[in-house]
């Protein structure tokens, strides 16, 4: 099945870079959790570290075909995946007030996570189509609006806010990279400030008086301020060298919210301190800048597009998490990407490194 | 694909990377501003978030008196909490609890229905019953180690140790003056709270690390022990209010004993009134009475304004200085400076202060330590009062002579005496000897301290040869003698000011005893004061026998030997009064010539005037079997001296202590009934 010289481009500072982040990921889960390792804390850090072994078998199958075929493939995918978001909204199982989970025998999984593989695919397929240079103005671009907001509709309608804005801030990633006209970019811009008021009527009570809280955080400090201000003060509170492991005081104290999943990052630079989150960060960037890198590298324009398209779902919710715990963005659900709990993300997350893999071992390779 | 999209792409794709560089950057920058910039401030509302602490009382330095005897110390106790919030069945706990502690279970459940999350249950108890309340095992209740401050002695020194208060705080006296140096670490427990306020663990004791030390006294706890009892006894023997005894040391100044009645016992010390509590040997001040005269005398001769035989007219018992008419208990004429000290005559005193001037009088108190703190290691000190020469009038001016007029503490008229006790040099007196860190380093060492000469050697030796006088017949203070040694000292007799008619009160008395013994080479420096004794208000009456029992027993304890050659002593002390070597007399030698001749001719030796141990000796050295009755010399022996040794078995021979009279009487070889020591003090 492999080339040997498919073994010879192997990927190895990729994985390095997986594993160490992966690695940071399951320690600091073990602190996370620590304090609840009686309720069923030690078996999140245990099923982390299963999800992460079948991420890393997902992972090696993403390498093992050409991805050359997903160009074939993609829209049968894109259609599944929309197919399965409405699935969802049908069948899903109701967690916490939204309807994100679909069963599927012993395991459940987000297909939102699918959804945002498929978007990616579509968005390389149908620009490198277009092929050539040239700068795309508004009349170009209905159709992937279309293959973006179908998607990000059914998954706002979970609900979802975080995903589906994550899928739309990539997906505008993609298109500002293949190059848009700038009085193109002006109207959407114009057009989505205009918008603001038309979504903010639409929203939610509670994601209203998050980004109220966002705005004045101190306004509420032990309602909906409550979170951000405690995991500020986790934060804060690791200063430069940090508490040491398992000894933060806001994390062992249950005074971070969400310490496992969303606030995973506020556990880590409470406990390490300001040099771990640097050396955390640095490891993203390593990952983004060689996921760059290999997009550079691609052979072909469907691979470059897809490369930078899976660089932006890292790069986005590392910035939009990071952001958040740190008050620096309103609070959205998004996890942070193979550091945060949870199988689902995990796995999609893995599946897209395989992609940047496979796009990276076959870079010298002509058809 | 082309070349051209090629060089496209990288071109976008390095536009990315800048994007995304800047987009991390925010996010490093963020987490800069929050880790580096407002920490302290994120910190410290961290810390607001979890922490609370408790604090147990710190541990405590011991307190050892001069033997190494413990006179305070910190005992381990167990102290039981509770986490209300943390226990389920509140009802049950309380009972197993209240079972366990031998306390009432409602109580208990009271306590444990607090909505507090921490409780004290029970504080300070036996570490046993704690090992109880652990086995247990109630969930959300724990137990901690304390101390707590126990005082073996109980009412031993109590006035001078002082006591600590519930958080292990010195209150009073040295425990409150070395507070600093004997609290050790304090000890916090840090308790942690979650997000809901509930109390999520409380940790061992943390120590502050403050340095703990031991102190080192120069108290004898048995002598102290005696000086309690002997003034105790005497206080309730008198009826009196309260009294002091103090014991000094006359060559260092170290303070072997501080007795205050009345008592009290520290291990209790809230039973008692606060006024209990306080030191008052140096805390209260009194007019001292007739014991000054000891001053007058000894300026007066430092001076040369007198001779102890300078004679002066003491008036039948009545004089009038100014609008004031001073009187004398005894009735006498014309008297020499020594009589006038030994059998205390006012008015003498009036005529010799006289003579000197009150300046120089004013002058020569002041260097005897009067009107000023004598600087020991204690707190509450007082300095006493006496009148300046500018604002004293001439009544002032007389009465000062006989320590009216005036006050000084306890402590001041002790070291006064002992001033004169170790010739002339007055000394700082102190408690604390030595300050002792937790490895057992010495850190800090008192010395004796030498504050001034106030009189010379010469001046101390003459005054000391009169007030031994004093106590022989014909003085004030026969009461004091011990026998076996020479004691010198003097008594007073004040009276004191009646608040409510502001004069001098015809019942109130304060009567002390302020001496030393042996006289010629002084070992203890013995203050007794007795106030308001019922009764004979005489300082020789009331205060003497106390001076005599602590003195002789403590004697007895140090070890210092009864001065058997005193005899010899007296002799030469006829020949010269201040000749204080003693030598062997013609007499002595005689009698041990004729003894040695006895022996020779077969004849029972004289042992009269021997100690124990020699009788002993010698009888064993002649075959005889010597029958000891008594404590002291020897005074009597049958066979009588001079039988024949020959068919003789035994020998039974009475001892009895020296007393001046029976020592000059043996020296003379008989019983003769002279009075010596009255001869002694007509001839200083």
């Amino acid at each position: 099945m492999f080339d040997r010289r498919l073994i010879q481009n192997f990927d190895w500072v990729l994985v390095l870079l997986l594993l160490l982040i992966a690695g940071i990921s399951i320690l600091n889960l073990y602190s996370a959790t620590y304090a609840i390792r009686d309720v069923g804390g030690a078996q999140v850090f245990l099923k982390q570290i299963y999800w992460f072994l079948l991420g890393l078998f997902i992972f090696l199958l993403m390498t093992t075909f050409n991805y050359y075929v997903l160009e074939r493939f993609a829209y049968p995918i894109y259609f599944l995946s929309i197919a399965l978001l409405v699935t969802v909204l049908i069948v899903g199982k109701v967690t916490a007030g939204s309807q994100r989970w679909l069963g599927l025998g012993p395991i459940a999984f987000q297909p939102s996570e699918v959804a945002k593989i498929a978007v990616i695919m579509i968005l390389a397929k149908f620009f490198s189509e277009k092929g050539g240079y040239r700068e795309y103005r508004l009349r170009d671009l209905w159709q992937p609006f279309l293959l973006v907001g179908v998607p990000a509709l059914l998954i706002l309608k979970e609900p979802d806010l975080g995903t589906a804005l994550l899928l739309v801030v990539v997906s505008f990633s993609v298109i500002l990279f293949v190059d848009i006209h700038w009085k193109s970019l002006m109207i959407l811009a114009l057009s989505a400030l205009g918008l603001v008021p038309v979504v903010w009527v639409h929203l939610k009570e509670y994601q209203r008086l998050r980004i109220l809280t966002f705005i004045r955080p101190d306004m509420d400090p032990l309602g909906s301020g409550y979170h951000i201000n405690q995991s500020k003060i986790a934060i804060g509170s690791g200063l430069i060298w940090g508490k040491g492991f398992l000894k933060g005081t806001q994390t062992r104290l249950h005074f971070l919210p969400e310490q496992h999943t969303d606030f995973a990052f506020s556990v880590l630079a409470e406990e390490w301190g300001f040099i771990g989150s640097v050396i955390l960060l640095l490891l993203y960037l390593f990952l983004i800048l060689w996921g760059l890198n290999i997009a550079k590298d691609s052979k072909d324009k469907f691979g470059s597009i897809m490369a930078v398209g899976i660089v932006a779902v890292i790069f986005w919710q590392v910035v939009i998490n990071v952001g958040m715990v740190t008050g620096l963005l309103p609070v959205v659900g998004i996890p942070l990407v193979l550091f945060s709990y949870g199988g689902s993300s995990l796995i999609s997350t893995m599946a897209a490194m395989g992609l940047l893999m496979n796009i990276s071992m076959r870079r010298f390779m002509f058809q | 694909m082309k070349v051209k999209e090629k060089k496209w792409i990288r071109v976008r794709i390095y536009l990315v990377a800048i994007f995304f560089l800047l987009g991390l950057g925010t996010v490093l920058a963020r987490a800069y501003q929050l880790q580096i910039l407002e920490r302290a401030h994120l910190r410290s509302i961290a810390r607001q978030g979890y922490v609370g602490v408790i604090k147990l009382p710190p541990q405590r330095g011991t307190i050892y008196e001069r033997e190494g005897h413990e006179l305070a110390l910190s005992v381990e106790v167990a102290s039981v909490y509770a986490h209300p919030k943390r226990i389920e069945k509140k009802g049950i706990t309380a009972k197993k609890l209240a079972k366990a502690l031998g306390e009432n279970p409602d109580s208990v459940l009271k306590l444990l229905n607090r909505r507090r999350s921490f409780v004290w249950i029970k504080r300070r108890i036996p570490p046993g019953r704690a090992r109880k309340v652990m086995a247990l095992g109630l969930q959300g209740v724990g137990v901690t180690k304390e101390t707590r401050r126990f005082y073996p002695g109980k009412e031993i020194a109590a006035h001078l140790i002082g006591f600590v208060g519930t958080d292990n705080q010195g209150l009073e006296g040295l425990e409150r003056k070395y507070d600093e140096i004997l609290r050790g670490s304090q000890y916090s427990l840090i308790q942690m709270r979650d997000a809901l306020g509930r109390l999520f663990s409380v940790s061992r004791p943390i120590p502050s690390g403050h340095r703990m030390h031991d102190l080192r006294l120069t108290i004898d706890k048995d002598i102290q022990y005696k000086a309690q009892q002997a003034l105790k006894a005497a206080v309730e023997r008198c009826g009196a209010k309260a009294g002091h005894c103090i014991v000094v040391d006359p060559m260092t100044g170290e303070i072997l004993a501080m007795a205050v009645v009345p008592e009290f016992n520290p291990n209790s010390f809230l039973d008692y009134k606060p006024y209990q509590w306080r030191n008052r040997a140096i805390t209260d001040c009194y007019e001292p009475g007739s014991t000054m005269k000891v001053f007058l005398l000894a300026a007066s001769l430092e001076e040369n304004v007198v001779s102890p035989l300078t004679r002066f007219d003491c008036e039948q018992g009545m004089c009038q200085v100014a609008d004031h008419v001073i009187r004398d208990t005894h009735r006498y004429g014309l008297l020499s400076v020594s009589e006038i000290v030994v059998r205390s005559s006012n008015i003498g005193a009036v005529k010799i202060a006289q003579r000197l001037g009150y300046e120089r009088l004013y002058d020569y108190l002041k260097k005897f330590g009067f009107g000023q703190k004598t600087g020991v290691e204690l707190i509450g000190e007082r300095s006493g009062f006496v009148r300046p020469p500018d604002r004293a009038g001439p009544v002032d001016r007389a009465t000062v002579a006989f320590g009216q007029g005036m006050t000084a503490t306890s402590l001041q008229l002790a070291m006064a005496m002992a001033a004169i006790a170790n010739g002339g040099r007055l000394m700082r007196p102190y408690v604390v000897s030595s300050i002792v860190d937790e490895s057992g380093k010495v850190v800090d060492k008192t010395y004796p301290k030498f504050v001034r000469r106030v009189v010379s050697a010469q001046t101390a030796a003459k005054v000391s040869r009169i007030l031994e006088g004093v106590v022989g017949e014909g003085g004030t203070g026969p009461q004091a003698s011990i026998r076996g040694f020479r004691v010198a000292g003097k008594t007073g007799t004040a009276q004191k000011v009646d608040p409510r008619t502001r004069t001098y009160s015809n019942t109130k008395h304060v009567a002390t005893f302020v001496g030393y013994v042996p006289a010629d080479r002084p070992k203890l420096v013995i203050l007794v004061m007795i106030d308001e004794p019922k009764g004979i208000p005489y300082g020789g009456v009331v205060a003497g026998p106390v001076f005599r029992e602590v003195g002789q027993w403590s004697l007895n304890y140090l070890r210092v030997s009864p001065q058997i050659r005193m005899a010899e002593g007296l002799e030469a002390g006829k020949e010269n009064v201040t000749q204080r070597t003693p030598k062997p007399s013609a007499r002595a030698v005689k009698r041990s010539t004729r003894s040695k001749l006895h022996v020779k001719m077969g004849l029972l030796p004289d042992f009269s005037g021997l100690g124990m141990r020699e009788v002993l000796c010698k009888g064993k050295s002649l075959g005889l079997k010597v029958v000891p009755k008594g404590t002291g010399l020897a005074v009597h022996q049958e066979p009588r001296p001079g039988s024949p040794l020959r068919n003789m078995t035994k020998v039974i021979v009475r001892f009895r202590p020296p007393t001046y009279q029976n020592t000059e009487a043996m020296s003379q070889g008989s019983m003769g009934k002279e009075d010596a020591a009255g001869r002694l003090a007509q001839r200083n």
